[in-house]
């Protein structure tokens, strides 16, 4: 093992995508790959189950189709009637969740070319660059501002965010506009922080066992837990941002419906459709 | 050196939402705990409020983060 001189870790993690190379005035960064290979098994899937899919599913159908009936009920539950982002959401929620276990797959963060004396990995996992995240932020930022004016017209959406008592409005119209854009920066900065702090995580837990690779089952066995720890991580925050969007999408919706009051439109909503109001058979 | 010890400064805001996941969590269990059938209902509004919870917590890591491999 090389000295390692002191203050220098041995541990390398680029905050940034690394450029593998340029298209024209495109810089074709590593986590673009990360982000293409999801976007391409999600492709390759749904093309494979949807010319395999038979209306009485197999075993192995129905073992994918079940996450996504059971996302479907907590995001139809959430409105009276489909409504078109509720694909939007499933979207985001398979898109995150395939990019974030892509990311732990064995050869993802290791595997590259060698520059200046590191190695500039191939593939790294779209959600660990904030190009990504943000991107997806953006579309649901988009999305729900958009429902917001579609259903409450654009005067009665800025209607809603000048707040109740008129006179308020010189201070609350600031507050209410940056809260609307905080939650872009909350989306965003979740998704990048948790998944590239699992990244780093992770390579602190290789690099410890490296150094103490004397004691051999260590190094298996430790990063083994922390890769099962972010199996799970990975599910969780593709789950939030998705339930989070969805939050904001009903949000945006139900103020049209019944004002300020959100208990009010809910039991409405649920009166009128009885087969929502049961509680998602989690 | 400076930014290393910065970033262990941010980590100390990672103190409240520590507590705050752990009183979430606890009433969470004490509502499942009272009323079993409910944990469909709870399931949801649980998640969405840890998530909203630990995003404190993760500003701070990824200040710190930033301290620690851009800082310099």
């Amino acid at each position: 093992m090389p000295e390692v001189a002191a203050g220098e870790s041995l541990i390398h993690v680029a905050i940034k995508a690394e450029e593998l190379f340029t298209l024209g005035p495109l810089e074709f960064t590593n986590s673009m790959v990360g982000a293409l290979l999801a976007s391409a098994i999600l492709l390759a899937a749904a093309w494979v189950f949807m010319r395999r899919a038979a209306l009485v599913p197999t075993r192995t159908q129905s073992l994918i189709e079940f996450p996504i009936e059971w996302l479907s009920t907590i995001v139809a539950g959430s409105t009276s009637r489909w409504r078109g982002y509720v694909a939007l959401i499933i979207g985001l929620f398979l898109m995150i969740l395939v990019s974030n276990w892509l990311g732990l797959l064995p050869g993802v963060g290791t595997i590259g070319l060698r520059h200046d004396g590191e190695i500039v990995p191939f593939v790294r996992p779209a959600a660990a660059d904030l190009n990504f995240t943000l991107g997806l932020a953006i579309v649901a930022f988009v999305v729900f501002v958009w429902w917001g004016v579609r259903v409450n017209g654009p005067i009665g959406y800025l209607k809603e965010l000048v707040g109740e008592p008129r006179y308020m409005a010189p201070l609350m119209f600031p507050i209410h506009l940056i809260s609307e854009l905080s939650r872009l920066v909350s989306l965003s900065m979740r998704l990048f922080g948790n998944v590239f702090a699992g990244e780093v995580l992770l390579a602190t837990m290789l690099a410890l066992t490296t150094a103490v690779v004397f004691v051999l089952p260590l190094a298996f066995f430790v990063p083994a837990v922390f890769l099962g720890l972010e199996l799970l991580f990975g599910l969780v925050q593709a789950l939030v941002f998705a339930l989070l969007a969805m939050t904001y999408i009903t949000m945006a919706i139900a103020e049209h419906e019944g004002g300020h009051d959100d208990d009010h439109s809910e039991a409405s909503e649920s009166q009128a459709h009885p087969q929502h109001s049961e509680p998602a058979s989690a | 050196m400076d930014s290393n010890l910065a970033a262990g400064l941010a980590m100390i805001g990672a103190i409240g939402p520590g507590i705050g996941l752990g009183i979430g969590f606890s009433k969470a269990m004490e509502a499942l705990g009272r009323n079993p059938e409910a944990s469909g209902t709870i399931f949801v509004p649980y998640i969405l409020g840890l998530a909203l919870t630990e995003a404190i917590g993760i500003y701070c890591l990824v200040v710190a983060l930033i301290l620690i491999f851009a800082g310099g």
